[in-house]
Parts: structure tokens; sequence; C-alpha cells
């Protein structure tokens, strides 16, 4: 019962963020010239294709609790900085990184930091005028109450899914980009930094497996390259991605098998992706990474 | 008057608009909700014209990635308005994976679970039975760990 009205809580909050969402439909980006229209050609819906097959800021985080991992505050980034963040590149960066550090507080119920990284990402979602999308008031008001948890997690997502809809409709998937590469790196971070204190077999091969991800990431942002500040970070990306080059993903073909059981229909995968990755690889992986989400985070 | 009559069809536009966008976000969160005990990822948002006479049904398809070793499940919701039922589909490549609708027993389920064990490129379709015009929604949500 208590899920229902936190639901109907959701209906009503959502009818607000959907009218408050108009008025900042024709909001102006402020993003490079240079940045669009340069480097080499993937259509807009081939991106698209690509970006949504970014995992959700939250499935990292979701497999660390659900590893029985404790919650600890040192693997997101402290907000005290938004301030300082003054372009549009930083601004959308990080705002994807404090994304992911808003999903992993979530996954553990610790709304009173909750509210601290929802200001974070209001603040920077205004300045990139897509702030339309988080009803900052009703999800302050959720995270003040650790038994809503599940309507402050579905409007944490949904609101994000629902402003990168919005980027790509208007063709800011420059954008996008970015603040899916600040997930990315963050969501990559934590699970590396999670794996060096506890490794653990399957952490081991949800890093490995990154690097489908990383190389679909890195050919988004070669598009944008022209561009010094995305250069850098194809730069960054690229000293992980050498380090994932030794990682192999094999594959062994099954059939998939329909299982029917009082009354719900569950799909059995027989295909497996096997990962080999060494303790080495991981070990490498493991240091770059977080060399390269510190420098990201001290821009 | 004629600023007025066109300020008026800017507000009339807009005012549908957000009709429509309300209705999708309360879709979505009733179909959130409808999945169950289980962690909200995505939405795939359809609106689809009737197809043609003999023709495919008309399709949406989304690209997504899901990972290996976890317990995903895909709801779909027909909104009240909608004339098509709607179906949602799971494709690993060509292979079909899972359907919310059994063409050959008949059977509807509002979701079924997919245990992932290959990290990868799927697609999810949605179309409308019989090739009808139609609005729904379909929900990737994340059940557990295997």
């Amino acid at each position: 019962m208590p899920k229902v009205i936190n639901y109907l809580f959701i209906i009503l909050a959502l009818t607000f963020a959907c009218k408050s969402g108009e008025s900042g439909s024709n909001a102006e980006l402020e993003i490079p010239d240079s940045v669009l229209n340069e480097g080499i050609e993937i259509s807009e819906e081939v991106m698209q294709d690509i970006v949504q097959n970014i995992s959700s800021p939250v499935e990292m985080a979701a497999l660390i609790k659900d590893l029985g991992v404790p919650y600890s505050n040192n693997y997101i980034s402290p907000t005290d900085r938004v301030g300082d963040l003054t372009t549009s590149y930083q601004q959308a960066l990080n705002l994807g990184i404090y994304a992911a550090d808003l999903g992993y507080l979530n996954m553990y119920n610790k709304t009173s930091a909750v509210i601290d990284y929802l200001t974070s990402i209001k603040t920077l979602s205004d300045k990139i005028k897509v702030g339309q999308f988080f009803d900052f008031n009703t999800l302050k008001r959720l995270a003040t109450n650790s038994k809503n948890l599940d309507s402050l997690m579905y409007i944490s997502v949904h609101s994000f899914n629902q402003m990168d809809k919005y980027l790509h409709s208007n063709n800011r998937t420059n954008l996008s980009t970015l603040i899916v590469t600040g997930v990315w790196i963050e969501g990559l971070y934590l699970g590396t930094q999670v794996y060096k204190l506890s490794p653990n077999k399957q952490l081991a091969e949800r890093i490995g497996e990154q690097k489908l991800t990383l190389e679909q990431l890195v050919l988004i942002l070669e598009k944008y390259q022209k561009d010094k500040q995305y250069a850098r970070l194809l730069e960054e990306l690229n000293l992980i991605k050498d380090l994932y080059r030794a990682v192999v993903i094999r594959y062994e073909k099954g059939e998939p098998e329909m299982v029917e059981e009082n009354g719900m229909l569950t799909i059995v995968q027989h295909d497996k992706s096997i990962i080999d990755i060494s303790a080495e690889q991981l070990s490498g992986i493991v240091t770059t990474t977080e060399q390269v989400r510190n420098r990201l985070i001290s821009l | 008057m004629k600023n007025f009559i066109f300020l008026l069809s800017i507000f009339t536009f807009g005012l549908a608009f957000a009709l429509s966008a309300q209705d999708v976000s309360q879709l979505t969160a009733q179909c959130a909700a409808n999945a169950g005990d289980v962690m909200y990822l995505k939405d795939f948002v359809v609106k689809l014209d009737q197809g043609t006479p003999g023709g495919a049904p008309p399709t949406a398809r989304f690209a997504l990635l899901l990972s290996k070793n976890v317990v995903y499940r895909f709801s779909i919701c027909s909104a009240p308005t909608s004339s098509g039922e709607a179906v949602l589909q799971l494709f690993d490549m060509n292979t079909l994976l899972g359907s919310t609708f059994i063409s050959a027993t008949g059977k509807e389920f509002p979701f079924f679970d997919f245990k992932c064990q290959k990290t990868g490129v799927y697609h999810v379709f949605v179309s409308f039975k019989e090739g009808k015009a139609g609005e729904g929604v379909g929900i990737m949500s994340y059940v557990k760990k295997l």
C-alpha cells in the first residue's frame, strides 16, 4: 500500500514536472560552435543508439550493493567544487558524475547526502538549461524520508532519462555524450575502487565487460575531437582503452529457454559471454581509472 | 489581432503538448509501479500509426546494453486511449528472446523476466497487435543479480 501511495505521489509530481518542463524547451544551450558538425561522420540515429546502449547510472551501484559491499563516502565525488565548474563541458561531465553518485547514494538509502547531490545536479542542470526535468522540491521532499526510496529512485532515474531524451531530440547529443561519459567513468571508478578492497569474480567480469561500452564512448567522442576539451577527454579515455586491449570477451552459443511458472514468464538465456581478464590487467585498469577520474573531477 | 491569434495558437498547442506529456508520464509511472518490487531503469515510449493492409505492423525499435548475471524485467502497458494493444519483444540480433504476447498460444503477459548471461547490445521492439495504431510504454527494470 505505501508503494501505491508513493506512485500516486509520483504521478502528481510528474504532472507538475512535465508542465514546468515545457517552459524551457526552447532554451539555447551554450555549446561551442566548433563542436558541432566536426570530426568523423556518425548519424544522429546511430549516436542515439550508442548512447542508449550505455547502461543506467544505477546498475553498477546495484551490483555492488547486491554483493554485500558496505557503503563508503570515499567512492563519491565531493560537491564543494560545483561553483567552480564554469563551462558547459565541465558542467555536463560533472552532472554525469554526480548522477552516478546519486544512484549509489540512493541505493544505500543515504538520504541526508542525497539532498546535497540533488542540489549539485540541479545547479549544473540549470546551467546547461535542462534543469526543468528535475523537480527539485519533490525530490528533496522524498529524500527526507527513508521510506520513499522507491519513489526517489524512480523520479531520479526518470528525470535523468527525460533530460537525455530532450538533449537528443534537440540535437545536443554532444552534451548528452559528456553526461553519459561522466556517468560511465564514475561507475567504473566505483566498481574498480570496490574491487581494490574486495576482489570479486562478478565485479571483475563487470569491470572487464566495460570494454564494450568504452569502445562505443570513444567512437562518439571522436566526432567532437576537434574541440580541445573533447580531445583531452578522449586522450584520457584512450589511456583506459589501451589497457582494455588485452581483455578478451568470448561467446558461447545456446538456445534461450522459456519458463512459465505461476503465470509468470521467464526467459533463461543460454548464450554466454566469458570475460578473460587477468589480475594484472585489472590492477592496471584500477590504477589508471582512479588517475583519470581524479583528473577529470579536478578540472 | 493577428498577434493575439498567433499567441493563442501557441498557447493551445503548448497546452495540448503539456497534456500529452503529462499522460505519458502518468502512464510511465503507472507501468513502472505495475512491474512490481523491482528497480526502474529505462522506458520506451511509443506512438505508432496504423499499418498498411498486408504490410508488416509498424514497430518502434530501441537499442540497449544488458549485463551478464542480471535478471531484467520487461513490462508493457497500453495507453487507456490506445486502439491497439501493445506488445514488447526482446531481440538479440535476429533471435527473438522473449515477448509479452506468445502468438502460438495466444497468451499475454504484462511482463517477462530475462536472465541475462551475455553482456551485449540487445533490441526492444514495440508494436501493436494486428498493426493497429496505438500508444504505449515499455519499461525495463532491474530485478536482481544472478
